[in-house]
Parts: C-alpha cells; structure tokens; sequence
C-alpha cells in the first residue's frame, strides 16, 4: 500500500474514536497481512474507488460494537438490533469519510461506497489479490482493527 | 478450490515420509540426556571394566582394554563432553559402545546403552547454531522419536580429528552427513590464503548467519560466503580464536562486507551512468520494480539515472519496502549535502526541513509498504532492482521471488541484485561488471 494513505486513515481512525467515544484509545502496531483472516463478529466494509480500487474493513467483537453503540447513542444497548448496526455503519463511515478527505487535500481523489454491516460468527475474509494494511486500535470498550486494502490502478 | 486439492495432494506424501525409515541409530544416555550415533559406526556393545590406564594421555581417556585379542582405546564420553559421570569403584563394569571408523576401532564409554531407533533421515534437524561453538561440529543433528529428542553425534568427526588436518577433508564426504542443502555444496573452497573452507564448516556460519543476521545462505550468496568465511578463518586463526560465530555482533562483523557498494546512500552520478551503459530499452515507457528499497536512496538514484541516462523516456518506479519506519520517510527523503553528486544539484528544491528532490522526480517513484513475500500486484517491468534483499528472505521465498522476477520481468528485460549476489538460471544471462550484477531476461 502506497505509504502516503497509511497515515490519513489512521489519524482519522483516531481522531473519530476519540471523538466519538470521548475516551483514550490506543493504536497499536501496525502490519501487512495476505493470508485469509478470521471476523471477530462484527464487520463494516466501505470499498474504495477512484485512482485506486480496494476496501476498507473495521472488524470487531460483538460485544464491542454493542458497547460503542452503547456510548455513541448515549443509551443502554443489550444486542445487535439495527440500531447498533445503523452506528457502527455510521462508525466507518465516519472514519473513512475522514480518511478521504485527507487524501484529496494531498492531492489524491478516492470514491467510496455506502457501508455494508455483516455479523455473524466463525467468518473470515479472503484477500487473495491483495495485501492488508492493519491498523489495531485499542479503546476500553474493546479493541477495533481497521484492515485497509488498495492497490493502485496499474 | 486450488489451495484443497494442494492440501489434498501434500497430506499423503507427509506420511509416507513419516513411514520412511533408512536410518538406525543406537541410542544411549549420558548424564540423562538421550544421544544417539549411527548404526553403521557401531561394531558391537558390551560390558567391561578394569581398563588398563595408559600413562600420560587426556584425561578422558579411560585406558585400553583387550577386545579378544586387539588392544581398543577406552574413551569416556562424559568425560569428553564435560558432563558430570557417575564414578564407580575400578572393579564394576562399565557400558561401552565399541565403535569401528575407517581406520580405528574405538570403545566409549557411556551411562546406559538403550535401544535401536529407526528414523527417517529426512526428518533429522540440523544443529542449531546456539548449542555451542565447538561442539556443534560434532553433531550430525537432533531428531524427536517418540517424544524423546536424540543429538545425534558424528563419531567420524568426534574421533577422526587428527586426520581431519592431514587428509582432504574426510568428515565432509562422510555418508552419513545431513546436510539441508547437500546438493549443492560438494565442493571444498580453497581459498588464495590457503585456509580451507570445508562444506560443512559452510553450512554451520550459514544457519548461524540465518539466526544472527536473518542472512540467509542460498545459491544467490554462497560463492560469497564461501570466500568471506576463508578470509574470516585465515584473520580469526590469526588472533587466536574459533572461527564460529557465536554472537550477533559477530554475525555482523562477519556480514559488514557483504552490502553492495551505495547501501544506504545516493549512487555517484558516474555509478548511475557505469550501469546505465549495461542497459538499452526499446519501448518509450519504463516500469521499474524496486522492492526492499529501504528510506529510498536507491530508488531515487534510479529515477536519477533514468532522468540523466534516458531522458526520453517516461517511467515510473515501484518502491516497496516492509519496514513502515524506513518507507514513511522515503517519499519526503531530506538529503544531506554530502549525499548528493552535483551534478543532481538541478533535480533537488531546498523545502523548508532541508534539500529534497522536487516534485517532477518525486512524482515518478512510488512508495509502498509492502511485503514482497505476499502478492505483488505489478505490471510487467522492464527493470528490477533488488540489491542485498532476496540473500535476506527464507530460502523457499527467495526461490518464490526468483521464479516471481522470471514472470515479471519482460523479454529483454533487466535484474539488479547486490554485487555480491550471483544468480545462475536459466532465464536470466549475467551481463554484469564488478560493481554492478546484471542479469538480462533471456
């Protein structure tokens, strides 16, 4: 992955869970990843398009992403209804909205589609064409790993 | 569906090797480890005791004893290896393996003499370089059999010792010997210096080099190796010490000569034009694939040489590297001003951290964290340059990679490696000089 996009998605992922959760998270190291990777429960997928092609994943627990609901909806939440979907949708929107527009300031001109949510148990996603860039984050409702996935046109 | 039938296709072979056994070995306990020495060595095993001391021999030497008429050595192996031995008073017997080597027939004396252990020979490991320094040369190598971990010991080294200095190298063309990658290091190295590189000795600073410096020694780096690792026995023997490496800051003193001339800095601009005079292109564009290119140096001396020597073309390099720390900085590079030749002064603007090159030659090259080991999503290219990076992946990916390049790299095509790697394949004709090793797809 090309090195000038590893840094806006992750500011961004940063900066919007902080923001969102109103708490510290941590980035932990980041590394490159092909082989075929197991879900932890909960996955939001944006693709990317542009001068790129490729996708972005945020994949986490499901008790993770009920917490986060919990704390961006500022209520309670016990299980994934669609309203805890409908935030961790928004969630990877929002990061990856953010992501975007820091690259177009660097000059760099992404599309990305509206969100995909996908839960359920024992997944895994396949890479085979191309390498993962994953960006671990660690928050104390959980842990979020954003994996990113674009290869230049050739 | 393709991964499942690879699968598919591997799960039998494993077992069969399992089932495969083709050596026997005897094994045997000292001081509770369990040893083991090839079955072919062995003569006999018995019981025996009040040996006949010899004055003023080493210490493990127990004495002689009469074996129906022929007078054998009797040597303590515990006593040998400096492991604790249980003494028993001069009458009591004692278990010995009576071994027969080319020339010797020799009794060793240890603790308990246990069975007969058949194994496959291919699944015996070889010796890992932080057993030791010196006894590493003694051991053919480890294998686990029924939850037990045998050292297999090289008797004919052990014992033939002696001869090992006066003969060619006879331990090296022991049969028995395992060696990972026995095919392809038959020959005895002999050096200008007169120091004696046996294949052996190779294998042993290889595998020492691979847990050191992550160096890996394959077919690419051997010819190196093999002539570093004389130069380094020839200047170690002279200081007095064992040539083994046993330290990583050894393993890096023995690799300091191994990068190719302008690692980490700017090439010279007469460098650039020496290996752009190697080459000619006919298409108007280049791709250029430049994996492992650490903060960028090279690659920018690439887009320079491309800019100077082949002004009209267009091109476009690809630069990877896996370390995130080196590849963030590559693509804002701030040069210092004794890195740069002047006559590059013309491609550099001075930003506000210091000199960098401009935006024009900044725009060709393309920086990616990358592994080279997962897929590379390239176009075909008419150069790749890898210096001093494949002798540093696995040996099953540096084959990977090499057989990746025949595929990448276009007819006509040209491939870079470090001035002291040597590739023979045959794709590739070597078209090189003494700075720069060239090969051109044929």
């Amino acid at each position: 992955m090309r090195v000038e996009y590893i840094n806006p998605f992750v500011e961004a992922a940063y900066n919007v869970l902080t923001e969102v959760l109103a708490t510290e998270v941590k980035r932990g190291n980041l590394f490159l990843k092909s082989a075929t990777k197991p879900v932890m429960g909960v996955a939001a997928i944006v693709g990317l398009a542009g001068e790129v092609e490729g996708r972005v994943l945020f994949d986490m627990s499901k008790q993770t992403a009920i917490k986060i609901a919990s704390v961006m909806n500022m209520e309670e939440l016990t299980e994934i209804d669609d309203l805890v979907k409908a935030t961790i949708s928004e969630l990877a929107n929002m990061i990856t909205a953010q992501a975007v527009t820091k690259l177009h300031e660097l000059g760099f001109k992404f599309d990305l589609t509206p969100p995909a949510l996908i839960t359920g148990d024992n997944m895994e996603i396949s890479d085979q064409e191309v390498e993962a860039l994953i960006v671990p984050m660690e928050s104390p409702h959980g842990n979020i790993e954003i994996n990113v996935a674009v290869r230049e046109r050739s | 569906m393709s991964m499942t039938k690879t699968e598919q296709a591997k799960v039998p072979k494993e077992s069969d090797r399992m089932k495969k056994v083709d050596f026997k070995m005897i094994s045997f306990t000292l001081a509770g480890k369990d040893y083991g020495i090839d079955i072919l060595k062995v003569k006999e095993i018995r019981k025996a005791g009040n040996f006949t001391k010899v004055p003023n021999t080493p210490i493990y030497v127990r004495g002689v004893d009469n074996l129906r008429g022929d007078i054998i050595p009797i040597i303590d192996l515990r006593t040998m290896f400096n492991l604790p031995a249980e003494t028993k008073d001069s009458a009591s017997l004692e278990n010995i393996v009576i071994l027969r080597l080319d020339s010797l027939v020799l009794g060793i004396v240890v603790d308990t003499i246990e069975k007969v252990v058949g194994i496959s020979s291919d699944s015996i490991q070889p010796p890992h370089p932080i057993f030791g320094d010196i006894n590493i040369q003694y051991i053919n190598g480890v294998i686990e059999n029924e939850g037990r971990l045998y050292i297999i010991l090289d008797v004919d080294r052990i014992f033939g010792q002696s001869e090992a200095s006066t003969h060619t190298a006879p331990a090296a063309t022991a049969p028995e010997q395992t060696s990972v990658d026995a095919g392809a290091s038959e020959a005895v190295i002999e050096a200008p210096t007169g120091v004696q590189v046996l294949p052996l000795d190779l294998q042993f600073v290889g595998e020492t080099l691979a847990a050191f410096g992550q160096f890996q020694l394959s077919p690419l780096n051997r010819e190196w190796v093999g002539s570093r690792l004389a130069e380094w026995k020839k200047s170690r023997q002279d200081r007095g010490l064992d040539f083994q490496l046993t330290q990583k800051d050894e393993a890096d003193e023995f690799l300091a000569t191994f990068p190719s001339p302008f690692t980490g800095r700017l090439w010279s601009s007469e460098a650039a034009t020496s290996l752009a005079k190697l080459m000619s292109f006919e298409t108007a564009s280049l791709v250029v694939w430049n994996p492992g290119c650490g903060r960028g140096y090279e690659s920018y001396s690439l887009a320079l040489m491309i800019q100077t020597c082949f002004s009209e073309k267009n091109y476009k390099i690809w630069a990877s590297d896996n370390d995130l720390l080196s590849i963030s900085t590559a693509p804002s590079l701030i040069l210092e001003d004794e890195d740069l030749d002047l006559s590059w002064t013309e491609y550099t603007v001075q930003a506000k951290n210091g000199l960098q090159f401009n935006s024009e030659l900044k725009a060709k090259v393309l920086f990616e964290f990358h592994d080279v080991n997962h897929l590379n999503p390239m176009p075909e290219v008419h150069l790749a340059v890898m210096r001093d990076v494949i002798s540093y992946l696995k040996p099953s990916d540096q084959d990977k990679l090499i057989t990746e390049l025949s595929d990448k790299v276009r007819l006509g095509g040209y491939l870079v490696l470090g001035t002291n790697e040597k590739l023979s394949h045959p794709d590739w004709k070597a078209i090189g000089n003494a700075t720069w090793s060239v090969y051109q797809k044929i």
